[in-house]
């Protein structure tokens, strides 16, 4: 090992000590700083994992869509299932509707199911709860679970079904009367918006709601496993008129991505600034340390030591703390990200606020997934920045003339 | 005739003081065979140390030159090689034990391997630590710390050794240990001497008494 590395090392851990004051200090605020970026971008990109896994597992992995729908969709269906990488197809319908049972209203989308072909492109299955999937018909609901909840029906209860015609039909002085419909399931995906606002009939039931006829408003597409979703977009297109669009799920959602990724960058921008604060704290220690040490400096200098190599000395410091508190920061931020739960747990336990976090919170538990990209890109970053830390130093050491140093007080 | 390990001509230097100029140097020559003590004695201010930076090249002339072995190179990886230097307040790195100080000057070298350790541990026998090695310098005393920079002057078998006041920090007893100890190595190792001191007594155990008064070195 260089001789300037070996120092440097011996500086920051010297013989017979452990680990030193400013070692420690300067190591800690580098390891909270990564700890923290660690914690935060991964809960962040664990809601974009969760919110991914929900739309695929709910709506496939590709969707068509038409303005005003999709009148022959068995033909596109056809079409579709036969483009290469295509799984299955699903064709449905969704709007808004108005739900009844007993005095208490609400207002959410009904999504009108193939019961055919939905099974092969959703995941829906998996999250009914309560009764099943098989039990749907043409005169049945599934509620999810918030909604349910909150209008007080269960499973065998009857609801009434108001669709959007009854403002034509009551503005054309026709009778309109809702449609009655048996609760035969309940469903909960882990989504709060989708888990309060959602209701999942048949395709007819659907079609009836809204007068489409035969009319879909859209197909959602599995993909076979490993397929690229935009290359299977572009393969669909390739096979359906221009006014029918297959758009990826990131496509779909591409307004939504954008936003989430901006905040991802500013947080991850203004988390940094902990680390650059830690490697300022850094500065300052090794600075100190130049002053304190000028007599050995010189001496360095009096043994053969190049001013290049004194600076690396310092300079190797900064590299040193940074691979760390990289490591202490990584450790420490991976053993938080595994008890998330548990701490989240416990402090609405503590404050008992476990229902209002399940009311405004997007998903029952806190998600976590962690990029490779986003920690390397920490790991590059964090060193990069405490190795920059020590060059001020660096430079005032290797500037220092060894006689000069030798004879300072 | 082999050339003198080290040669100085002319050596001058001066200092800003005000607006004037303070000569410290006014034209010196040295020449130091192979295995030669020197003693260099002065007034405090007379210019011992400056003159004693010229040589070990850590500071630069104003006018004349130093040669060591014949060559003009004075440069750091030269001197790491071929000089050995001890100072009056030892310079050992606190957070380094005794063996990982001598060790130091060997590792700016360059070569570091078993046999290093070895001489670096024989070292510290040969000056009386070899039981202390792993001690860091503040719990050495102060003859024991010199004591372990005169070690480390010896670490690379240099040709040269350069001492500016190695008993200045220290009691009388203990001061004339260090000047024999530092004398009795350089003579078994060949190496030369140029020893800066105040003290009349150790510079009689020198083969070469100098004088530096007025800028200006002389025998005495």
């Amino acid at each position: 090992m260089p001789w300037y590395l070996h120092l440097a090392l011996r500086q920051l851990f010297p013989t017979g000590r452990w680990f030193p004051f400013f070692t420690l200090i300067s190591t800690l605020g580098v390891a909270l700083g990564v700890a923290l970026l660690v914690i935060v971008m991964s809960v962040m990109g664990g809601f974009v994992f969760e919110i991914r896994h929900l739309i695929t597992d709910t709506e496939g992995e590709v969707q068509i869509v038409a303005r005003g729908g999709i009148a022959d969709y068995r033909a596109v269906v056809g079409k579709v299932e036969s483009v290469p990488g295509v799984a299955a197809a699903t064709p449905y319908a969704r709007d808004a509707v108005m739900i009844k049972f007993g005095d208490k209203p609400a207002f959410p989308m009904l999504r009108g199911l193939d019961l055919g072909s939905v099974e092969r492109v959703t995941q829906l299955s998996h999250y009914v709860v309560i009764g099943s999937l098989d039990d749907l018909d043409d005169d049945s609901i599934i509620l999810s679970m918030q909604l349910a909840t909150s209008i007080g029906a269960r499973v065998g209860d009857t609801i009434e079904v108001y669709s959007p015609l009854i403002i034509n039909k009551l503005s054309a002085d026709e009778v309109f009367l809702p449609r009655q419909v048996r609760v035969v399931g309940i469903l909960e995906i882990g989504h709060q918006q989708l888990d309060s606002s959602t209701v999942y009939g048949t395709l007819r039931l659907a079609q009836d709601l809204y007068g489409l006829g035969s009319t879909v408003h859209g197909i959602d597409v599995r993909l076979k496993d490993g397929v690229n979703e935009d290359d299977a977009a572009a393969r669909i297109n390739a096979v359906l008129p221009q006014d029918i669009r297959a758009l990826s799920w990131e496509d779909s959602f591409s307004d939504f991505l954008w936003v989430v990724n901006l905040e991802r960058g500013m947080i991850f921008f203004l988390l940094l600034f902990i680390v650059i604060v830690a490697a300022f704290s850094v500065t300052s220690s090794l600075l100190i340390s130049v002053v304190r040490k000028t007599r050995e400096i010189g001496l360095l200098g009096a043994l053969g030591g190049r001013p290049i190599h004194v600076a690396a000395c310092f300079c190797a410091q900064g590299l040193f703390i940074g691979i760390l508190g990289t490591a202490a920061g990584l450790a420490l931020g991976f053993t938080a990200l595994a008890f998330r739960n548990s701490v989240v747990l416990w402090i609405t336990k503590v404050t008992q606020r476990e229902e209002v976090l399940r009311r405004f919170y997007q998903f029952s538990e806190l998600p976590s997934h962690t990029s490779g990209s986003t920690v390397a890109l920490i790991i590059v970053l964090t060193i990069v920045i405490s190795t920059l830390a020590g060059l001020l130093p660096a430079w005032k050491a290797a500037r220092l003339k060894p006689v000069e140093a030798l004879r300072s007080e | 005739m082999s050339d003198p390990v080290l040669s100085a001509r002319a050596l001058r230097k001066a200092f800003p003081s005000g607006d004037a100029r303070l000569e410290v140097l006014r034209g010196v020559d040295l020449d130091v065979a192979a295995g030669e003590s020197i003693s260099i004695r002065g007034e405090s201010g007379s210019g011992k140390s400056t003159l004693l930076n010229l040589l070990a090249g850590l500071d630069s002339p104003d006018s004349g030159s130093v040669a060591w072995g014949g060559s003009g190179d004075t440069g750091a990886r030269r001197r790491a090689a071929y000089l050995g230097m001890v100072f009056q307040s030892f310079y050992l790195v606190p957070e380094l034990d005794a063996l990982a100080n001598v060790l130091l000057a060997r590792r700016i070298l360059g070569g570091m391997d078993r046999s290093a350790r070895a001489r670096a541990r024989e070292l510290l026998g040969s000056v009386g630590l070899a039981g202390r090695s792993h001690h860091l310098p503040a719990h050495l005393s102060g003859g024991e710390r010199q004591r372990v920079a005169l070690a480390r002057a010896l670490m690379n078998s240099p040709s040269l050794i350069l001492a500016d006041e190695p008993t200045g920090n220290l009691d009388e007893g203990t001061g004339n240990g260090v000047v024999d100890l530092l004398l009795g190595l350089c003579s078994s190792a060949n190496a030369a001497l140029v020893l800066v001191t105040h003290n009349a007594a150790h510079a009689a155990k020198t083969r070469r008494r100098m004088l530096l008064t007025s800028g200006v070195l002389g025998d005495c």
